[in-house]
């Protein structure tokens, strides 16, 4: 649908950069911008007539004057007070989507393994770049009839910075690497493409946190990530969105996974006005395990949702996927996944679960599995339950002297926090419990620290 | 310290106490026998003040308070703690998160100050071992995963972290096998002081050769209709129920 009203901002500043985002990496990458740029024109901001949308009003994206990304200085302490500010990794960090050396931190990797900014990989990894880059997973010519891909093609339209990892055969990460994306917008409004590609070569193994943290201000941060899992690689990614509750915030994770690989999705959406990530693996090799946790929280007026898509193209995968949310507030929470098994996928066994806890009468959450099935022996199961408290859990908490609010409380967080235990970097699951318990009682200290 | 009046009560317009008297001073072991469905859990859950049960009529008095008058958690911090027959699991809360939180909710209702982590950190690994419990488990989820066994003696060892004054096990022998059963019981005779009293539910007299009674009383049909002293739950276990319920039906 072409849309007749005047050209937003965010269609209007490409005009503005186009010959500043050539000078980055090869012509051919110019050529795939452009390409992007002309499909997200065709298709313009979404509204809620759009199918993949319905419930999350983007309409800021349209009436804001979001600048091109201008710079800001953050330091060192600043991300001391953060919720990442205590974790320990090799970190590469960018802030307003520029690269931020002075608040990365070095490290060691094993020979071959590659942890540097994308503009840096052009230079050097050009051929492995190049090869992945804009390739992962797309929708184009899979099954599905609302596939929609206008903010993936956003992003690639400005294609600039961001991280890449790359992992050689057979080597595996000792260390958790860390994608750090801070924002902090003290200048007005401006949009920034953060972009991270990793690639883990056959038999590799690796750890990835990629997080995105809000410093104050009203900003749009349209993120794409692929990961590219090759033959019988472990990959445990972990992306936590704690943008500014007045960003609006639309991401994208697009796996790639080939034969015995395994793949962990965790994902924590606790930030943004309007936060939307779309998370879709492409199972496509044999005997290949996909996990999926994600744990969601909208409080005041936020707008939460999250859409996951598994594609089972091949026979004898699993998958395994639990989100769980709470909307409290007015807030409004959104749940779309998707189950693909296409005709060849015999003996796919995967199983869908999404629950989640209203605390007000205003909350509300829109859910729907939808579970397409092509191959005749397969197991696929989903339940969404929208509920309340447990009631023989609270009699549990009270019967020891817990006041029933606070009991209530604990009760909430543990309803997520369990999702969250599923991180398997202590030092990861500590931080986001921590952000967790704080959000939904803000101002207090776990009573466990 | 415990005094229970004519208490009757039901669940779902179901009468199941009916009209109940049981006494239990300071320092008293007091068991309560009886067959299934004669009231044990109800009288326990009334007790805890767990939701869905009503009662019609009769009193309750603890430590000079009307004890049905409290919420749950105003009993626990008063001092009534239930062991209960089927703990609750609760995932993603920590063992040592929970118990702080309770400990310092009963500290807080007492105006006491909060117990400094270092403390409290000693002192439950101190009870741990009481309870034979790997300290490990303080960082699982609360019950999360834990055997039959484990979670019994996880009542006990919070019992004796809350140190309540009225200890109520509610059929803490049920579906333990013998060494558990030893584990529990020595926990909880640890725990036996002048100060503190218990009420022994169970069904089985096995529990009370560990757990030795100073009156045991027998349960039929919501109401005590006999009580005596230890000697009584040995010539339950002999006879079963079955005559003591003739002995009523004989008196009607």
């Amino acid at each position: 649908m072409l849309t007749e009203e005047k050209p937003n901002s965010l269609i209007a500043n490409h005009e503005q950069l186009r010959g500043l985002l050539g000078t980055y990496g090869p012509a051919s990458l110019q050529c795939l911008r452009d390409d992007a740029l002309e499909r997200y024109m065709r298709a313009g901001v979404p509204t809620t007539r759009d199918e993949e949308f319905k419930y999350t009003p983007l309409a800021d994206l349209r009436d804001i004057d979001f600048r091109p990304s201008y710079g800001s200085i953050v330091h060192r302490k600043d991300l001391l007070n953060t919720p990442v500010g205590e974790i320990e990794a090799i970190t590469l960090a960018f802030v307003n989507g520029e690269y931020a050396p002075e608040i990365s931190t070095e490290g060691v990797l094993p020979d071959g393994a590659v942890f540097c900014t994308l503009r840096e990989a052009m230079e050097t990894h050009e051929e492995i770049v190049l090869k992945h880059l804009g390739k992962v997973h797309q929708l184009k010519g899979k099954l599905g009839t609302t596939n929609d891909e206008r903010f993936r093609d956003l992003n690639t339209a400005y294609l600039s910075e961001g991280a890449f990892l790359y992992v050689p055969k057979n080597v595996a990460l000792e260390h958790l690497v860390h994608v750090l994306y801070v924002s902090r917008a003290d200048h007005g409004p401006f949009a920034a493409y953060p972009r991270t590609l990793v690639v883990l070569e056959e038999g590799s193994e690796a750890k990835i946190l990629e997080s995105y943290v809000g410093l104050g201000g009203r900003y749009f941060t349209n993120a794409v990530t692929e990961l590219s899992v090759h033959k019988n690689a472990h990959l445990e990614h972990t992306r936590f969105q704690a943008e500014d509750l007045e960003a609006i915030h639309i991401g994208l994770v697009a796996a790639d996974q080939e034969t015995d690989s395994v793949l962990t999705s965790n994902n924590a959406m606790f930030g943004g006005k309007v936060a939307r990530l779309d998370s879709n693996f492409w199972v496509g090799g044999q005997n290949a395990e996909t996990w999926l946790n994600g744990a969601y929280v909208g409080t005041g007026d936020q707008i939460v949702d999250n859409h996951t898509r598994i594609d089972h193209a091949v026979p004898n995968c699993n998958s395994f996927e639990v989100y769980k949310g709470i909307i409290g507030g007015e807030a409004t929470g959104v749940f779309n996944g998707k189950i693909f098994v296409y005709e060849d996928a015999q003996k796919t066994d995967a199983k869908q679960t999404n629950q989640a806890i209203l605390l007000s009468p205003t909350a509300q959450l829109n859910t729907k599995p939808q579970l397409e099935i092509f191959a005749d022996d397969v197991k696929c199961t989903h339940g969404a339950t929208v509920g309340q408290l447990r009631e023989d859990a609270r009699f549990y908490l009270r019967s020891r002297g817990i006041p029933k609010p606070e009991a209530d409380a604990l009760l909430v967080y543990a309803f997520a926090a369990e999702v969250l235990e599923k991180i398997s970097i202590k030092s990861v699951r500590d931080a986001l419990e921590r952000v967790l318990y704080e959000k939904l009682n803000p101002g207090q200290r776990p009573p466990g620290e | 310290m415990l005094e229970i009046r004519n208490l009757h009560a039901s669940v779902e317009d179901k009468e199941i106490l009916k009209g109940l008297d049981l006494k239990v001073g300071k320092g008293e072991v007091h068991a309560v026998m009886g067959p299934n469905g004669s009231g044990k859990s109800t009288l326990a859950s009334v007790l805890a003040g767990r939701g869905g049960y009503e009662v019609s009529k009769g009193s309750v008095e603890f430590d000079g308070h009307d004890l049905l008058d409290l919420d749950p958690e105003e009993r626990a911090a008063e001092g009534v703690f239930m062991a209960f027959q089927y703990p609750v699991e609760i995932p993603g809360v920590t063992n040592s998160y929970f118990l702080r939180a309770a400990l310092n909710a009963v500290r807080r209702h007492h105006n006491q100050p909060e117990m400094p982590p270092m403390q409290f950190l000693k002192m439950v690994k101190e009870k741990a071992k009481l309870l034979e419990l790997d300290p490990e488990f303080l960082s699982r989820g609360v019950n999360e995963g834990f055997s039959g066994g484990e979670k019994k003696r996880n009542e006990i060892f919070q019992m004796a972290v809350l140190e309540p004054t009225l200890g109520i096990l509610d059929e803490t022998d049920s579906g333990l096998d013998i060494d558990a059963l030893r584990v529990v019981s020595a926990g909880v005779n640890a725990l036996r002081s002048a100060d503190r009293s218990f009420l022994v539910i169970t069904h089985y007299q096995r529990l009370l050769n560990y757990i030795v009674p100073d009156f045991v009383h027998v349960l039929v049909e919501g109401r005590i209709v006999k009580s005596g002293g230890k000697e009584l739950a040995l010539e339950l276990e002999e006879k079963g129920y079955g005559w003591i319920e003739e002995e009523l039906a004989s008196k009607r």
